[in-house]
């Protein structure tokens, strides 16, 4: 575990420092949890393995892996699994499948003919709905933007990584967009959707990988901006 | 195996870099994977290797236990290949019985390695009617990334040329290293949108069709091939394919025999 | 050989593989091993090689094993053909199935099951080579690559064996110390609170020599979460 970065007495583990499940973080029992950690026997413990954060008084871990688990207004690229007569099944690559009703799809459809609306194995961009207790998720294709996806093709980053891709005053996913000239459409649960120009799909792919390689790089960022600034200055 | 979903992006998305000459990651139609090979890796196994192909990781272990002779062939040792596919190695693996596909892979590697001749039965001969080698690959997947006919192969005959047959242990005699007189090589292909390719990866594998496997010994002898899955091919499509095997066979031949 | 026979400990306190009384035997610890997984982990722990790795959560199928109210671990063990001296015959075994269970037991009681309800988490636990404590090196790999998972868990789990050789007691048993000694005594610690998940016991000791094994396994525990922790540093780097 690091032994420098910003301390202020009362937390055991420094924010920024790296913790395992089990790790005490901080004996103040008052402050808010975020992701990842949990009161126990008087302490705030770790439970996953990743970065200590505090911020605005709340404290939290990055978890260095994680599953995609879905929240209401999530933009995601899911594939249709199942069907039955009046609702599809969609893969979202999250524990559980999550349900289009027919009442929430981009065209209207007969009860029964939803086989021949969108059949299995179609992709589709579509907004989470709602979610239950389980994880289960209804999505919806009602919104701007929302379809079946009929060309291009589906890349993925871990979960983890899409804050990472999507934060910040220049956001890398925006300097992928601009470096390949491509259509790119990061969604939530980590699938990225690619169209356009092979040069351009082959820059995005290529960005993507070298993210994939060094995904648990705390310096993620420059390293992509580097990478990309070589690749057009060649 | 479960059922896997095919999305029909993905079968369209392959079709179109075949047309392009292009794959998914970038690779040549023929051009491989990184490659690692290392032998001796398994303290309890009288030979071994590790090969790792890309993502796809496996081990194959060879160990050896003492039989009595078929009676018509009383000078002559047995030969077993066994190929598994555990669920650490994927999660679209199950648990349960082997399934379908480790099956035919453990019979395809096995005829590669026999019907070379790489191993001579007689060679396995301790007391000829009484008492005679057998000699047992287990292939084994750790990580699966496609292609694990090819990685199960390479680590298997690896495994072969690192083993030596345990004589002292059985009380049957001193250690020896285990006779492997030449190094079959299998090479497997795809076919990806439409056209074949070499060491396809998992995607690949899941929206490709056919696939053939073809192990060629010493000389450009073929030893043994298999076609699989749903699918037709051309004379001139394996003519094409049988070459690019030649080839790699070669350079794979050289990396076995050197370590 | 019988019982206590063989001579295991010198009279200057040296094991056979060289080590004291109350030594560890050489561990490495390396997680992301297998690339496909959601997490992974291997430890080489004297001659023993185990991997582990993780899927999930995920749906939980069959149907009948889900739970409404909290995720289900589905904790596979198994040792591969080439991890013994002997060869170990692929299939069903009652010891690997026994082990499945009680891991599963040990790592449900630290894992947060409530999070995921309805779904499951594979754990699959290959042991490439053995060499005594098998089921501990599986456990203490399981938890590593729940860990490397991103799987909530209230702690670590570490898993050591101590037992006796030639009424003498020790810390780790290896090979030939399982096999002729006369005692074992295999512990699955949490060491931020010293609390067991985990532990069994064969052989023969007294109040005193099953307190002294007991001592050696939580001392070893401490230990070994240290080596996990630096492992896990060297990898990912300190700071974020």
């Amino acid at each position: 575990m690091s032994s420098s970065g910003a301390s202020d007495g009362r937390t055991s583990a420094a924010s920024g420092s790296l913790v395992i499940p089990g790790d005490k973080i901080s004996t103040e029992i008052d402050g808010k949890l975020g992701h990842g950690v949990m009161k126990l026997n008087g302490s705030i413990i770790a439970t996953k393995l990743g970065y200590v954060v505090e911020k605005g008084g709340e404290l939290s871990v990055t978890p260095l892996h994680t599953a995609y688990f879905p929240r209401p207004g999530d933009l995601v690229l899911g594939y249709i699994e199942g069907m039955r007569a009046n609702i599809w099944f969609i893969d979202l690559g999250a524990p559980f499948n999550a349900i289009l009703p027919m009442s929430l799809a981009p065209m209207k459809v007969e009860f029964g003919a939803t086989r021949d609306a969108m059949n299995v194995g179609t992709a589709i961009l579509c907004r989470v709905q709602e979610i239950d207790e389980s994880h289960s998720s209804v999505v919806t294709m009602k919104g701007m933007g929302l379809r079946k996806v009929n060309s291009g093709f589906v890349d993925s980053v871990a979960p983890h990584l899409v804050s990472v891709l999507s934060s910040g005053n220049e956001p890398i996913i925006n300097k992928i967009k601009d470096s390949s000239n491509c259509r790119v459409i990061l969604c939530a649960n980590g699938r990225i959707w690619v169209d356009g120009e092979p040069e351009g799909i082959r820059i995005v792919r290529d960005t993507l990988a070298f993210i994939r390689e060094n995904a648990d790089s705390d310096k993620i960022s420059s390293k992509v901006a580097n990478y990309l600034n070589k690749g057009n200055g060649e | 195996m479960a059922q896997p979903l095919v999305p029909e992006l993905l079968r369209r998305h392959l079709a179109e870099l075949a047309e392009r000459d292009e794959r998914a990651d970038g690779r040549g139609r023929w051009d491989a994977r990184n490659l690692s090979v290392e032998v001796g890796v398994l303290e309890r196994a009288e030979g071994s290797a590790r090969v790792q192909m890309g993502d796809t990781i496996v081990f194959a272990g060879i160990k050896f236990q003492i039989q009595t002779p078929y009676p018509d062939r009383p000078d002559e040792g047995g030969l077993m290949t066994s190929a598994e596919l555990r669920p650490v190695a994927g999660r679209h693996l199950e648990p349960g019985p082997p399934s379908p596909e480790s099956i035919e892979m453990g019979r395809v590697v096995d005829r590669g390695i026999r019907e070379s001749g790489c191993i001579d039965t007689k060679d396995l001969c301790i007391i000829a009617g009484e008492k005679v080698w057998q000699v047992i690959i287990d292939c084994f997947a750790i990580s699966d990334d496609g292609n694990l006919f090819d990685a199960f192969a390479l680590a298997a005959i690896a495994a072969l040329h690192n083993s030596t047959l345990p004589g002292e242990r059985f009380d049957v005699g001193e250690d020896r290293p285990l006779p492997v007189n030449k190094t079959p090589i299998m090479c497997s292909f795809h076919k990806v949108g439409g056209r074949f390719v070499y060491d396809a990866n998992r995607e690949e594998e899941l929206g490709g069709d056919e696939r053939i496997h073809i192990t060629l010994g010493a000389d450009d002898h073929v030893h043994s091939l298999q076609k699989g899955l749903k699918g037709t091919f051309t004379a001139s499509e394996f003519a094409e394919i049988m070459d690019v095997t030649k080839q790699r066979c070669s350079e794979l031949r050289k990396i076995i025999d050197s370590l | 050989m019988g019982y206590g026979d063989v001579q295991m400990i010198d009279e200057n306190g040296n094991r056979v593989d060289g080590r004291k009384a109350g030594d560890i035997r050489p561990i490495e610890i390396e997680l992301g091993v297998v690339p496909v997984a959601d997490g992974s982990a291997s430890v080489r722990w004297g001659t023993n090689y185990v991997i582990a790795s993780i899927y999930g959560p995920m749906e939980a199928h069959p149907r009948k094993i889900q739970r409404q109210e909290r995720a289900v671990l589905d904790v596979r063990y198994n040792m591969a053909p080439f991890s013994t001296t002997d060869r170990f015959r692929p299939g069903f075994n009652r010891r690997s199935r026994e082990i499945s269970k009680v891991t599963a037991e040990a790592l449900e009681s630290v894992v947060l099951l409530e999070l995921y309800p309805r779904s499951k988490i594979r754990v699959e636990i290959e042991v490439i080579c053995a060499e005594a404590g098998t089921r501990c090196v599986g456990l203490t790999a399981a938890s590593l690559a729940l860990a490397d998972a991103g799987i909530p868990m209230t702690d670590m789990v570490v898993s050591v064996a101590s037992g006796k050789i030639n009424d003498v007691v020790v810390c780790d048993l290896n090979k030939e110390e399982d096999n002729y000694g006369e005692a074992d005594l295999p512990m699955g610690v949490l060491p931020n609170t010293g609390e067991l998940v985990f532990l069994q016991m064969d052989g023969d000791l007294s109040p005193e020599q099953f307190q002294e094994a007991w001592d050696y396994n939580m001392d070893a525990a401490m230990k070994i979460h240290v080596l996990m922790k630096e492992a896990i540093a060297n990898k990912y780097g300190g700071e974020s």
